[in-house]
């Protein structure tokens, strides 16, 4: 029994591993059709296409987009640059300042809506009108505002995460069980027990959950602040402005392998940052581990 | 009395103060030993409540009630034909059987207390039910019962009184006056601080007033206001957008959602690729966008289709994954085939979180659409903003982003109205919750 | 008492819906710590009785209902319904089917669709009946039941308490040979569980289906069965099996009689043993 339980887990495994190098099969062929397509073997796909209106040699879509082979080569040309590390960390440090400044302004300003009536009648209104504004809509007014690029992305950065944690502590707060307070008003507590043993534990889960979402959201506001502000100063060669402006200029230089190792790389590096923010996740809420 | 009303069974859980009103409503009365409170026949105007003492309860035989005599006692109640349009006679004749202090509470105004409470009133009646169903099984008034239940209900459903109702209740809530507040003080900040104290910084940007006179200018300095054509050509232009991008993500991402939620092969072939892609923020994709397509329409389109496809299709997965097992269940023991508990049990266990993923899907499609112009386009909200910086246009940024927050605004709300129209189940469950 | 009640027929007597439970065995096994569920359990459900399973939250009594209803598989042993093979060695899974009905705990009314949708699901489903004709006998039967004036509602609506007893209904639309109670009533206050019992008794004159009822109130079996077994805690196999002797039809007044008690006497301490047991093996709610 045993053996089958575990042997189900593989199964699970291999099918995805199946499906992820199929997936790069399919993507090396697509690719690769603009060597191919246009031998002989090919000319009923090719008649095929033209009836569809693609008089081009190669598959529509997939084929002007660089074959894994040549994006890993593309990868090992970089990955001693130091260029290209100095690109992760300054998209790193951009999104860690957002989403720190969010944090630090966010979660106070929503716990402010979610415990004084007033507040929330005068301040949540306001951050309703708001908020529909996509954030990227605020980077020409932030660049007109902010005495240098750097702060400037940084604060729209800070905006993408700043929506999302306030609404989940609000949430949070609000739906923390009546009888918590209850039971902690007849045992005596005050209000500022109650406000830092109940709601600011009740609510560290949705702030979480805020905060995981809210990193996604900085990582899209980054690189398209990085793309569209030109990527700060240029000064520092080819990747002085994150791995955003690593893609923008890869794209203007014409290497289209770099492309695509920009964006597998921004999405390690989002990948990294969500993994991190769960660990501190699960060490703040060590009471939600057993579920 | 309150005590006493508190024990009652149809008053247990009702609130502090509508207690305090049915209370006022009551008045004492003393009935000496074998003295006859009603008899079968009578008018039914009150209903009583026991105080003290005993009081011999005795149904008509033509009510066919299981048990027809009752010895009643302290915080029992009876008389309850007084809350019943149908009968209004007594079917029972009540007789003290020791002295007895009793409470008279007029049935009409009664009834009119509870309805206008409907939350507890509705619980002070379905426990009237459940008393008249456990201890006198009289059939017909059970069915009543249920008629007046569903009366107090019906008031909620009757839409534009509610909506006339809740207005007025928000009218006398502070909220609007602090609402007003808050925008008084967001608004004064703006036009003090950019044009009359002309803080560092603040100086720079549009000023309140500058954008207003912009914005509502039949000739304006910076070429968009209402007046012009074009301001409402790139509105339509995004929307166009939008629209395409959010249909076809909806159609493909939800059915995939779907199947990878329903079968679990399926989700294990495909769920891997999909969690690879995921990641990478969509605004990476535009160069290969731009690279992909060979119209820059179509590109802009696609980007803004990548990201509502992905929230679209996770949401629905999530949302077949937490269809409790039970329904499942109940439905293959019922004699569903596979297809049909798909269609029955799994898409529309699904749709709250559908509707759940197409609200975020909305969103994030405005977010990418944004971004996609910006970045290439000719026409769209993104592009204004963004060539009215190029251009040094700033009150039209301005205008570029509050056209773009209420558009955005407005067609999420649309996509909520339309969950709420195909969930009637789940409004009508909401509504009952005490929302 | 009703008209019903006195027409009632004697239990054994239909002739349908005899469960056999041979020797089954259960082996949970995630990960490779084999659980033992249910253990070597033997118990025969003679056609058209109600028997009342009660043990402990947790020992494995629903184990055994999900394996008659055929939501999983056993490890050996067999099932038998009328002398037919529901499972056993070469199939170890029962094809759940609407013979064998589950009423859930939590309950599993469909909460999209309104009451009278629920009850006319199983026979559109199956085929049976045209929508039209379903819902027409969906009505008729939701009327016998006591339920007029709620079909239009949906099930977030009603009261706890009516959901359960639509829940039934749905389930004798389809005219099962077996109806499997899962914890019907525990949600329910005692109020309304003791309406309850006396409306699910009501149903069973009528209907005279066979019922597996699982609960942990030895009142609420003693009261409703003709046989109530006893389990062991984890893994579950009957400790001791009770014949009730108190005539059916029956009505509340069967609680305050000396029977009952004494009966209640007899059992209760098997069942608190078993409780203690489960409490000391730290088994969760469920």
């Amino acid at each position: 029994m045993a053996l089958a339980k575990k042997s189900l887990i593989s199964t699970a495994l291999w099918r995805g591993v199946l499906s992820i190098l199929l997936f790069l099969v399919l993507w090396e062929l697509g690719s690769r059709s603009r060597h191919w397509l246009i031998q002989e073997e090919f000319e009923w796909m090719r008649n095929l296409l033209a009836m569809a209106g693609w008089e081009k040699k190669y598959l529509p879509w997939i084929g002007p987009i660089p074959a894994p082979s040549e994006v890993l080569k593309a990868w090992g040309g970089v990955i001693g640059d130091i260029g290209y590390w100095h690109s992760w960390y300054k998209s790193f440090s951009r999104v860690a300042g957002g989403f720190i400044a969010a944090m630090i302004i966010g979660i106070p300003f929503g716990l402010l809506l979610a415990v004084s009536r007033t507040a929330f009648g005068i301040g949540f209104p306001v951050f309703e009108v708001l908020r529909p504004i996509p954030p990227l809509a605020w980077v020409p007014a932030s660049i007109i505002f902010w005495p240098t690029q750097e702060l400037s992305i940084t604060f729209v950065t800070f905006l993408g995460a700043f929506y999302t944690i306030v609404i989940n502590v609000v949430g949070g707060a609000k739906s923390i069980d009546l009888r918590y307070f209850q039971a902690a008003q007849s045992m005596g507590s005050s209000s500022w027990d109650i406000f830092r043993r109940i709601i600011l534990p009740g609510t560290l889960p949705s702030i979480m959950v805020g905060s995981a979402v809210g990193m996604g959201i900085t990582w899209e506001v980054v690189v398209a602040a990085e793309m569209i502000s030109g990527g700060g100063s240029q000064i520092g060669g080819t990747a002085g402005g994150g791995l955003g402006f690593f893609i923008w200029n890869s794209y203007v230089g014409g290497s289209y392998e770099q492309i695509v190792v920009g964006m597998i790389s921004i999405g390690i590096a989002g990948f990294i940052s969500s993994e991190l923010l769960r660990s501190l996740g699960k060490y703040v809420t060590p009471w939600l581990r057993l579920r | 009395m309150l005590e006493i009303l508190k024990k009652t069974m149809p008053f247990q859980v009702v609130s502090d103060t509508m207690l305090r009103r049915i209370a006022e409503l009551g008045k004492r009365v003393a009935y000496d030993k074998a003295a006859i409170i009603y008899d079968a026949g009578d008018s039914a105007g009150d209903i009583y409540i026991i105080l003290s003492g005993k009081v011999e309860h005795t149904l008509e035989p033509g009510v066919n009630a299981r048990r027809p005599v009752q010895l009643l006692g302290a915080g029992d109640v009876f008389g309850w034909a007084a809350l019943l349009e149908k009968f209004p006679h007594r079917l029972a004749k009540a007789v003290a059987i020791e002295p007895a202090e009793i409470v008279r509470i007029n049935g009409d105004d009664l009834l009119r207390l509870l309805e206008s409470d409907p939350d507890s009133g509705d619980v002070v009646m379905s426990r009237f039910a459940t008393m008249i169903t456990r201890d006198y099984t009289v059939p017909d008034l059970i069915a009543q019962m249920r008629a007046i239940h569903r009366k107090l209900h019906s008031s909620d459903i009757q839409g534009m009184n509610l909506t006339m109702y809740r207005l007025s209740l928000w009218l006398k809530s502070p909220r609007p006056y602090l609402m007003l507040i808050g925008f008084g003080l967001f608004l004064s900040f703006w036009y003090l601080a950019v044009e009359v104290w002309k803080l560092p910084r603040f100086r720079e940007m549009p000023g309140l007033t500058v954008v207003i006179k912009e914005w509502l200018n039949p000739d304006p300095s910076y070429g968009l206001s209402i007046y012009t054509a074009e301001y409402y050509q790139h509105i339509l232009v995004s929307i166009w957008r939008v629209t395409q991008a959010f249909v076809l993500a909806s159609l493909l991402g939800v059915p995939l959602g779907l199947f990878l939620g329903w079968s679990r092969k399926f989700k294990e072939y495909v769920f891997p690729v999909f969690e690879t892609l995921r990641p990478i923020p969509i605004l990476a994709w535009v160069p290969l966008a731009i690279v992909m397509f060979i119209s820059t329409e179509s590109a802009v389109i696609y980007l803004t289709f990548l990201a509502s496809f992905f929230a679209t299709a996770l949401n629905t997965m999530l949302g077949v994954e937490s269809i409790d097992e039970s329904y499942v269940r109940a439905a293959y023991c019922l004699g569903a085939k596979r297809h049909q508990v798909f269609r029955h049990i799994i898409i529309p266990g699904a749709l709250p979180f559908i509707f759940t993923g197409l609200q975020i899907s909305i969103g994030v499609s405005w977010f990418s659409l944004v971004a996609a112009e910006m970045v290439s386009g000719q026409y769209g909200l993104g592009y204004v903003i963004n060539t009215s910086y190029t251009m040094v246009r700033y009150p039209t940024i301005v205008i570029g982003m509050i056209t773009l927050g209420f558009v955005g605004y407005v067609t999420s709300a649309m996509v909520r109205i339309l969950g709420d129209y195909l969930m009637q189940w789940r409004v009508r469950e909401l509504a009952l919750g005490g929302q | 008492m009703s008209a019903i009640m006195q027409q009632a027929v004697p239990a054994g007597t239909a002739a349908r819906g005899a469960i056999r439970i041979e020797d089954v065995v259960k082996i949970y096994d995630p990960g490779g710590a084999a659980v033992m569920a249910v253990d070597h359990c033997s118990l025969d459900i003679k056609a058209g009785e109600i028997c009342m399973i009660v043990g402990p939250s947790g020992c494995g009594k629903t184990t055994l209902l999900n394996a008659i209803a055929g939501f999983h598989d056993i490890t050996s042993g067999r099932i038998l319904l009328d002398g037919e093979l529901l499972c056993g060695a070469d199939k170890p899974k029962a094809e759940p089917g609407s013979d064998r009905i589950v009423v859930f705990q939590n309950g599993a009314l469909f909460p999209w669709k309104t009451n009278l949708d629920n009850v006319a699901f199983g026979p559109i489903m199956q085929g049976k009946l045209r929508p039209a004709e379903a819902k027409e006998k969906a009505l008729s039967m939701m009327a016998d039941a006591g339920l007029s004036g709620v079909e239009h509602n949906y099930p977030g609506e009603i009261s706890s308490g009516m959901r359960r007893r639509v829940e039934i209904v749905r389930a004798l639309m389809n005219d099962p040979k077996v109806l499997l109670l899962d914890e019907p009533y525990r949600a329910l206050d005692s109020l309304t569980k003791s309406v309850m019992h006396e409306a699910l008794l009501e149903i069973y004159y009528k209907n005279k289906v066979t019922i597996f009822f699982i609960t942990h109130d030895l009142e609420e079996a003693i009261f409703l069965g003709h046989k109530v077994a006893i389990m062991t805690t984890r893994p579950c196999k009957p400790k001791k099996i009770l014949e009730v002797d108190i005539p059916h039809p029956r009505d509340y007044s069967v609680l305050t009689s000396r029977r009952f008690r004494e009966l209640i006497e007899e059992t209760n301490e098997a069942v608190h043993e078993e409780a203690l047991k489960a409490f000391a093996a730290g088994e969760k709610e469920g």
